[in-house]
């Protein structure tokens, strides 16, 4: 089953708001820790990249 | 609405071979970034990152160069061609991160010994850039017969190299300022 797309927007840990999701990136992985996380269409797992639109930071997380 | 933060836009020396005459072309592409109103700048050299070589990837991020990855807003990337390639210790850093990179831009500045100024050298850096996240602009910088181009004390002897430097950094600079609007301001979604 591919996995549920995460909707909650990340915190900016030093601004305290809203990121901005601005990209997705498929990885693929030999990692078994991904394994459950793989979209079978996709054939990986989808990282998301959010920018803080204040002070600039990126962070990423899994979708 | 525009930023007013400045850009950061740091110069990769992508060689730690003896006697790299990519030296004298990073620092002057070092030196005119520095000239840009609105920019900051350092100078990386790879071969004083103190990455391990018993393993790659992201299992040997650096701190201080991941810092300034992420703090950066486009990248310049001087590399020499080395049969026809970039170093092998410039991709071994360059795969050391990947998040830091998203949506961010890069010029490539090819460096060689031979009249061909690193053409081939940026053709296969495209592709990396490309699967790292990076934004390549369409103009580059090719040092010709590099060892003609600067005196022995570093002097630059043929200032036609800082027209085409202006001109590269003018499309860089709008290219970051533009992704950066981008990644802070347009949602994927």
């Amino acid at each position: 089953m591919a996995a549920v797309a995460n909707t909650e927007k990340m915190i900016c840990p030093s601004c305290r708001v809203e990121m901005n999701h601005h990209c997705d990136k498929l990885v693929y992985t030999t990692d078994p820790q991904d394994a459950g996380q793989t979209d079978p269409h996709l054939g990986g797992f989808i990282e998301e990249f959010h920018t803080c639109p204040k002070c600039g930071c990126g962070a990423s997380r899994h979708a | 609405m525009e930023s007013n933060r400045s850009l950061f836009i740091p110069v990769i020396l992508g060689t730690a071979r003896m006697g790299r005459m990519s030296l004298r072309a990073a620092q002057l592409v070092t030196g005119e970034l520095g000239k840009c109103e609105g920019v900051q700048t350092e100078l990386i050299d790879i071969a004083k990152l103190p990455l391990p070589t018993n393993d790659a990837g992201e299992a040997i991020k650096q701190a201080e160069f991941s810092a300034n990855m992420s703090k950066a807003d486009a990248l310049v990337v001087v590399s020499p061609e080395y049969n026809h390639g970039y170093s092998g210790l410039l991709k071994h850093v360059l795969d050391s991160c990947l998040k830091e990179y998203i949506h961010k831009a890069v010029g490539i500045v090819g460096v060689s010994a031979g009249p061909f100024g690193g053409t081939r050298v940026i053709e296969n850096l495209l592709p990396v850039m490309r699967e790292i996240g990076m934004v390549t602009i369409f103009w580059d910088v090719n040092f010709s017969s590099v060892q003609k181009v600067f005196a022995e004390d570093g002097r630059l002897l043929d200032e036609s190299y800082i027209r085409r430097i202006d001109k590269f950094l003018k499309e860089l600079i709008w290219m970051a300022k533009t992704l950066r609007q981008g990644r802070e301001q347009i949602s994927l979604n």
